[in-house]
């Protein structure tokens, strides 16, 4: 009888990194469909071109310096999904090539691969996008489906101030390509938290301090959750675990933390949205929040030093 | 003793120190050292050899008095001593700037002055010119400072190239190129460093493995 | 009163409802086999040297190996019949142990007992410690740590709950369940003798309640004592010590420090019963209830004596139902890989699982991506993640800082873990190496 020998624990669960990037995937999907319905060709041509990059730039990069090849685990697929609704319908194809390219080859492979980025990926490319080529990244233009040609430029209801509720739930605005249908957002969160893939913190903390400090910087708190990016990136960005902190105290202050930079600037900064910076800067800090919040040990006292 | 050494020094070693100060001992890609006008003025390429050259020649000027000096300044003063050899260069190369180059000086705006604390500079009077024979001491000033403009002239082209689509000023691109303006701005300017730093390193030791091989 | 959970902790294979189903509504079945292996080492301590030889007669009962040193038991036969062979095995710990093989003549002829009474009230609380020793009982929920060791408490330590653990949080196995079901009347005398023994007012019977029917029959033998039986939610790991007793009395055991440090001390419910038979029958530790499950015809429990092989009991349990592909001694959260079928039971064997060759692959691990599952998991609130980080970097130092020395090997974040990564392992193997520096 020839046996198998392992050591415990000998049953391990059933979720592996690929099921939960499949898992994300799967809950963008609404988002993507609603893209694809808003913004016609373009969009479709934008999304495979981001997710191609992504997928090949990550292959090259591998082949490059003789590492073991992850494309199968899904990652770059999502970074490439996610970095194409992150841009405006408008935004020429070169646009999502590049940035799906610096996002895995710069932010996450020159960092350490999978588990090594020290800013969310997509984020990072649509950050460096929208420093390189400002007034590509901030044309939007009206939803116009598959009649391309009739869209027009025009401002994103963040900057108007000036649309109603249900327009922005359903998502028939200007914006970036998966920012716009809210509903289709929410549908995507409820299948992350019913798979428990993510947990409710980010998400709902995320958007309850962006509302609350929207209230005391004087806008309308709800319109401030609807309007712009912030629910896509309260949703899909902000949680990514590997710049996300890992203890309920750490995700409190994490969330809490990028609400007050969004509202802070929107209100007092250059850009009209605040999303992108507000997340890339509490990533950052997540190292240090996730070393300062670590619980207390059994059988320890509380306030013994780690480390 | 230390006379008879420096009188033995033949002219080969003097080539030896200058190509040192270009590839082996690179400051910008080696060194590391006088990054902050590396990144500042590095966005265009003829910034780029303009405080290059600025700076060489302060380097060759300071490397040379300090070497001359170098028995008579005690060692307990010699970086306050140091400096003020070294402001004496950056103030007449600054003069010289304002009087014949306006646009470059004004291009280059603070950073001329801050040749003074550009720790190349330092860093040879200290390593090298306090050590060594005057001679000796203005090749490895000549070497050190080509090595710097060689440094920002490469990493200037390429940051005016990708973020203007220009190389000292002649348009390659054409109309149709929608410049990266990444690069022009101090993040640009780290990531470029980074990167060409990882390419030059990859090389390099591409070079020593094989020569290893052998 | 409603007991609180405590926090982390998972639920292994929930959907199978932890792989019980199969064995832990079969009635315990009785089976004694030819051929009785007995390692010399079945306790922490010291193994116990052989003092029968080969081609002695041995009665039941009968003491075949003398206890070494201050952790030492004896160790005792559990079938009468002639000694075939003393010799070395190479078994489930590493290196190789003593081995007394028996040939059963199923005479089942007994040494003569000596009980200490038949009701709690005549026996004298002094005798029961010594007895309790004689009888070479050691910890049969695992840990194999000698009870009278754990029973003698020491000057400046008091002991004020005595907790029987019924929890049994492993997956796969039932054999404590099966034992409250069938003896639960012996599972309380053993705790009511160990309160006295230990003058300890407070005892508490924790079973999970996954177990209802086990409940009611504990909750029935313990209704005229005033030993509590408590329910606690069914979640892994609960059955271990320090989580129980943080649940049931509240306080932690503080870090480096054992359980009556707490002033608690946790027995398995089979140690009770097995305390009961030594000191009502005056029954040496020589057979338990084991589960045998997986890919077996019949899984169920079997009561067994000390030292049966695993592959007659297969052949009792109606053979192996497909390829097999790995033997795990003990439950899937922290049993150990068998070499061979020809592993026996031990006082510590709680039960065998037999996995089919589809479930015996391992994953190879992949990066860490942060998701903090295991940071969430963890009943002791270390960081797993980090500690293996640290531990295959070498820095042992910072992982001593980082509280190794406090983890319980559960298998908890390695269970949770998404990237499959070995953090168990490499924690355990650390462990090892400081083990070694200390003893240099």
């Amino acid at each position: 009888m020839n046996l198998r020998m392992s050591t415990a624990p000998h049953i391990k669960s059933s979720d592996t990194t690929s099921s939960l990037m499949r898992n994300v995937i799967i809950a963008l999907i609404p988002c993507t469909m609603a893209s694809i319905y808003f913004f016609g060709l373009n969009a479709i041509i934008l999304i495979l071109v981001s997710i191609a990059s992504a997928v090949l730039s990550e292959f090259i990069f591998e082949k490059l310096s003789h590492k073991k090849v992850t494309i199968n685990d899904g990652s770059a697929f999502l970074t490439g999904l996610l970095l194409a609704l992150n841009i405006p319908s408008s935004a020429p194809w070169w646009i999502a090539l590049i940035g799906s390219a610096f996002a895995i080859i710069i932010v996450k492979q020159l960092f350490g691969g999978l588990g090594g980025n020290f800013i969310n990926p997509a984020l990072g490319a649509r950050g460096m996008l929208v420093v390189s080529w400002a007034s590509i990244m901030t044309t939007f233009t009206t939803p116009t489906g598959f009649a391309a040609a009739d869209a027009v430029t025009s401002a994103t209801p963040l900057a108007t101030n000036s649309a109603d509720y249900t327009t922005l739930l359903f998502g028939n605005i200007p914006g970036t390509m998966g920012e716009t249908s809210k509903i289709m957002i929410l549908l995507g969160l409820a299948f992350l938290l019913i798979t428990r893939t993510i947990k409710w913190r980010i998400p709902v903390v995320t958007l309850a301090s962006t509302a609350f400090f929207s209230f005391i910087f004087g806008s309308d708190p709800l319109y401030a959750v609807l309007a712009g990016g912030i629910m896509f990136g309260a949703v899909f960005m902000a949680t990514d675990y590997v710049t996300s902190p890992m203890t309920a105290a750490g995700q409190y202050i994490y969330s809490v933390g990028i609400g007050l930079l969004v509202v802070i600037i929107r209100v007092f900064g250059n850009y009209p949205e605040g999303v992108t910076f507000a997340i890339i800067l509490m990533n950052v800090v997540t190292g240090l929040i996730d070393k300062y919040c670590r619980e207390r040990v059994y059988g320890h006292s509380k306030g013994e030093k780690h480390e | 003793m230390v006379i008879q050494k420096e009188k033995n020094m033949s002219k080969k070693n003097l080539k030896g120190i200058f190509l040192n100060g270009i590839l082996d001992e690179n400051p910008t890609f080696r060194l590391v050292l006088g990054t902050c006008p590396t990144l500042a003025v590095t966005t265009s390429a003829s910034n780029g050899v303009g405080m290059g050259i600025a700076a060489t020649i302060v380097l060759m000027g300071s490397n040379l008095v300090i070497s001359s000096l170098r028995n008579f300044i005690p060692k307990k003063v010699r970086i306050p001593s140091f400096i003020v050899i070294i402001c004496m260069f950056v103030t007449i190369v600054q003069m010289l700037l304002k009087a014949y180059l306006p646009d470059l000086n004004d291009a280059l705006g603070v950073f001329i002055p801050l040749i003074v604390v550009n720790c190349i500079i330092l860093a040879r009077a200290e390593a090298f010119a306090s050590k060594n024979a005057p001679l000796a001491s203005l090749t490895d000033g000549l070497g050190m400072g080509l090595g710097f403009t060689l440094s920002l002239t490469l990493m200037g082209t390429i940051r005016e190239l990708i973020g203007a689509g220009t190389i000292f000023g002649v348009t390659i691109l054409g109309a149709s190129y929608d410049p990266m303006k990444l690069v022009t701005v101090p993040a640009g300017g780290f990531l470029t460093y980074g990167l060409l730093l990882g390419i030059i390193n990859a090389i390099t030791n591409k070079k020593k493995n094989k020569k290893g091989d052998k | 009163m409603q007991y609180k959970t405590f926090k982390g902790g998972i639920h292994p294979l929930a959907r199978e409802k932890g792989g019980k189903t199969a064995s832990k509504d079969v009635s315990t079945k009785e089976f004694i086999s030819d051929t009785v292996i007995i390692p010399m080492s079945m306790h922490i301590g010291a193994p116990s040297k052989p003092c029968v030889n080969k081609g002695d007669y041995v009665k039941v009962g009968q003491v075949i190996g003398e206890p070494q040193g201050g952790l030492g038991l004896p160790v005792h036969a559990s079938v009468s019949g002639t000694v075939i062979s003393i010799d070395q095995k190479s078994l489930l710990s590493p290196g190789q142990v003593t081995c007394i093989t028996i040939q059963n003549d199923f005479k089942d002829e007994w040494v003569e007992t000596k009980p200490l009474g038949s009701t709690i009230e005549e026996i004298d609380p002094k005798e029961i410690i010594p007895a309790i020793k004689n009888a070479g009982i050691a910890g049969m929920g695992g840990a194999s740590f000698p009870t009278h060791i754990k029973l003698s408490v020491r000057e400046g330590q008091h002991c004020d709950t005595i907790i029987a653990n019924g929890c049994e949080c492993e997956t796969f196995l039932t054999a404590d369940n099966r034992l409250m079901i069938e003896e639960p009347e012996k599972v309380v005398n053993g705790l009511l003798i160990v309160l006295k023994a230990m003058n300890v007012t407070r005892g508490v019977i924790a079973i999970e309640s996954n177990k209802p029917e086990a409940i009611k029959k504990i909750k029935n033998a313990a209704k005229s004592t005033n030993i509590e039986v408590v329910v606690l939610k069914t979640k892994y790991p609960q059955g271990g010590e320090k989580q129980l007793i943080q649940v049931i009395t509240g306080k932690e055991v503080p870090t480096g420090k054992l359980p009556i440090d707490a002033n608690t001390i946790v027995l398995n419910v089979g140690t009770c019963k097995a305390i009961r038979d030594a000191i009502f029958e005056g029954r040496p530790l020589i057979d338990r209830i084991t589960t045998v499950t997986g890919i077996v015809n019949n899984p169920g429990n079997l009561k067994v004596r000390i030292g049966t092989i695993l592959a007659d009991m297969v052949g009792e349990c109606g053979g192996y139902s497909g390829e097999v592909g790995k033997i795990v001694s003990g439950g899937g959260m922290t049993g150990l890989s068998c070499p061979n079928e020809d592993i026996p039971v031990l006082k510590a064997t709680s039960g065998f699982v037999i996995y089919p060759t589809a479930k015996s692959i391992s994953l190879a691990e992949e990066p860490c991506i942060r998701c903090g599952r295991c940071v969430e998991a963890c009943p002791l609130r270390l960081d797993p993640y980090l500690l293996k980080n640290l531990c295959d970097a070498g820095k042992i130092e910072e992982a001593k800082l980082n509280n190794i020395m406090d983890c319980c090997f559960c298998g908890t974040c390695s269970y949770v873990c998404p990237s499959k990564r070995w953090i168990t392992v490499s924690i355990k193997n650390t462990r090892e190496i400081m083990k070694k520096e200390v003893k240099k």
